[in-house]
């Protein structure tokens, strides 16, 4: 739950654009920080998981995962251009500023997961809300057992973080499995959907004492669920998180409910067991 | 609680203290046929101000959460940009607010004011709000065909949240009920007067004889909230009341009892916009519909379903300690394919739920 606050909760603080860095087409990562020294360091406390609104003055505020860890030094977003905030963002220069509130929402409980093993299933941008939990898990490496990484994109230049990715599996700290929908060119890896990693000869996925974080796009989610839940994972050791339209991200302006959850300030951050009693499509 | 009584034809100078005391008064006016609306009162307009008229369409809730609402301005580009939030939360009072729309404000406390962030704007314009509520007593006037407050538990006389409560005694004398220590502050005024017994035996006279005025709507929430709760309405039951949804966004612009908003930016300037918040409605197509065009309640019976478990279910209930309906009617009066609260409370309690699973084939 986030403190009792007795703040403008709908004004948001200057941010300045830092610099702009290409991930994949359409997605950019694009590192800020507040104006405000002060703001800077209060927004830091923020957990993995949670995610802040994002103000264009004059276009408009939508919500955006925080891919940083706190145990990071710089803050930043991964943004894909889809709709007309983010075609916004995507024209900024550095230096340039925007504005930022938050962070809101639960976000993963670290703790809760400490002394277990931790699988992560991504598909697509996915990848941007789970990697928080990643690095968090990698920086605090002692207290979770096994750190998996499942992730698979439409074609291998759709696949984020890359760089990261294989930056984190060396010294053997994390495991990490890529697939692709369809190969292009050099690529000599997986081809299939994501689940189809989990029974990948050479692939040994521990289900005991271990929690799975799945993010994706709908379909993805539905089938990943499905082989996680026939693996034998139990539904309240699966945690997602979910999107929703969201306008104020602090439980009042009503977009982002289903059934009795107001994802802004109850999620973004669910257990599969939560989900199923939402009672709607996620 | 002070009660004091006050003679019929002083009753508009509590506008007149009340105005005195630096508040803009809104009161209810009439409009043409059975048409009635809330204003501010002026020297010119204070006389038309009507004791006994039919309860506004467009409900009060507007004076703390305005159907646009600015909440900042930006001045300047990149270089030196400025966000100013916006302030505006004029000394206020509402005279003659009905008794389901003092519930509706109430539940809108509970809302914004509620759970772990509190609505700043919201706050202030509440805060500096007065309220002087009139009991409904007049059947003719008073009460709609739509009204069921007795349903809903709101009225015709509120049992709090009002600062000063007015009843007509019928006799040339209202009895003026303080809510509050504002309230009570106005009984120093010479136009007070103390009551008597006879008077509380009067008013709980009327009040046991208006319960029996009220039109034949009704909305026995029990079975409905029941079946919303365990969510064994069917699919066809929400289909069927989908068909007759016309998506027009009526009934929840009318609700006291609804707070959802959308937020939206416009330029106002070569260097200035101004961010506001709009009334939004669950039942509008475009109200989940995502960057990218993913909609995840696209078909209209799933926004009806939306809006009335949100209304209804027993989750809601517990946390808000009330079903989100005052029985103010409004959304029975506006809509035009008939599926206000009380045509939807009846359609799914007679509607077959899910049937038990054990039950014995039917001969």
């Amino acid at each position: 739950m986030n403190p009792p606050n007795t703040e403008n909760i709908y004004l948001p603080k200057l941010a300045v654009l830092d610099r702009v860095v290409d991930d994949i087409p359409e997605v950019k990562t694009f590192y800020w920080r507040f104006e405000d020294p002060a703001e800077q360091a209060k927004f830091k406390h923020f957990r993995p998981g949670q995610f802040a609104q994002v103000s264009l003055f004059g276009v408009g505020e939508f919500p955006a995962s925080l891919p940083p860890s706190p145990t990071e030094e710089e803050t930043f977003f991964t943004i894909r251009q889809v709709g007309s905030c983010t075609s916004a963002l995507h024209q900024l220069k550095p230096r340039d500023k925007f504005a930022v509130r938050g962070p809101y929402g639960n976000g993963f409980p670290m703790e809760e997961y400490e002394g277990r093993n931790l699988t992560f299933v991504a598909g697509g941008i996915g990848l941007i809300p789970l990697r928080s939990c990643i690095v968090y898990a990698l920086q605090n490496r002692a207290k979770y057992g096994r750190i998996q990484v499942f992730y698979g994109a439409k074609t291998p230049g759709e696949l984020m973080y890359l760089t990261d990715l294989r930056a984190w599996e060396k010294g053997g700290a994390m495991e990490c499995h890529l697939t692709v929908d369809r190969a292009a060119n050099g690529w000599d890896g997986h081809v299939g959907v994501v689940g189809s990693l989990f029974k990948k000869s050479g692939v040994d996925m521990p289900v005991d004492n271990t929690t799975a974080f799945v993010c994706g796009p709908p379909v993805m989610f539905r089938f990943v669920i499905k082989d996680l839940l026939a693996l034998g994972f139990k539904e309240n050791h699966i945690m997602s998180t979910l999107e929703r339209y969201m306008k104020c991200g602090v439980g009042k302006c009503g977009h982002c409910c289903i059934g009795v959850a107001y994802i802004c300030v109850d999620g973004p951050v669910f257990t599969y067991e939560q989900i199923k009693k939402l009672g709607e499509d996620i | 609680m002070k009660a004091r009584l006050i003679d019929s034809g002083n009753v508009l100078k509590i506008v007149d203290l009340l105005r005195a005391r630096g508040r803009e008064v809104i009161a209810p006016f009439c409009g043409r046929g059975r048409d009635s609306y809330f204003d501010t009162v002026t020297d010119e307009n204070r006389a038309q101000v009507r004791l006994h008229l039919p309860n506004p369409y467009y409900p009060p809730k507007r004076f703390v959460f305005p159907h646009i609402e600015r909440l900042m301005r930006v001045h300047g580009k990149n270089g030196a940009m400025t966000i100013e939030p916006a302030c505006e939360a004029p000394p206020r009072a509402i005279f003659g607010i009905r008794s389901c729309d003092v519930a509706g404000l109430w539940h809108l406390d509970r809302f914004y004011l509620g759970r772990d962030y509190r609505d700043v704007y919201y706050e202030r314009r509440r805060k500096n709000l007065f309220l002087v509520n009139m009991v409904c007593t007049d059947p003719a006037q008073d009460i709609g065909n739509d009204c069921f407050c007795l349903c809903a538990d709101t009225g015709p006389a509120a049992r709090e949240h009002f600062d000063l409560q007015l009843m007509d005694l019928g006799d040339g004398q209202f009895m003026a009920v303080a809510g509050t220590a504002a309230g009570e502050e106005l009984f120093s005024e010479p136009i007070f007067r103390k009551g008597t017994g006879a008077c509380v035996e009067r008013r709980r006279a009327i009040l046991a004889e208006v319960r029996k005025r009220f039109g034949t709507t009704t909305s026995w929430f029990t079975a409905t909230v029941r079946y919303v709760s365990q969510g064994t309405i069917l699919e066809k039951t929400w289909e069927e009341i989908g068909n007759r949804c016309l998506e027009c966004g009526g009934c929840t612009y009318v609700c006291p009892a609804c707070t959802c908003f959308t937020v939206s930016d416009r330029q106002v300037g070569p260097e200035e916009v101004e961010r506001v918040r709009i009334w939004d409605s669950c039942g509008l197509s475009g109200f989940t519909r995502m960057a990218g065009g993913f909609n995840p309640r696209r078909a209209v019976h799933d926004r009806r379903n939306r809006r009335f478990f949100r209304k209804l279910a027993q989750y809601f209930i517990q946390r808000e300690l009330a079903v989100a309906c005052v029985g103010c009617g409004r959304c029975a009066a506006v809509c035009h394919g008939d599926i206000g609260m009380p045509s939807i409370v009846e359609m799914i309690r007679r509607a077959a739920p899910e049937p038990p699973k054990n039950e014995p084939a039917q001969h």
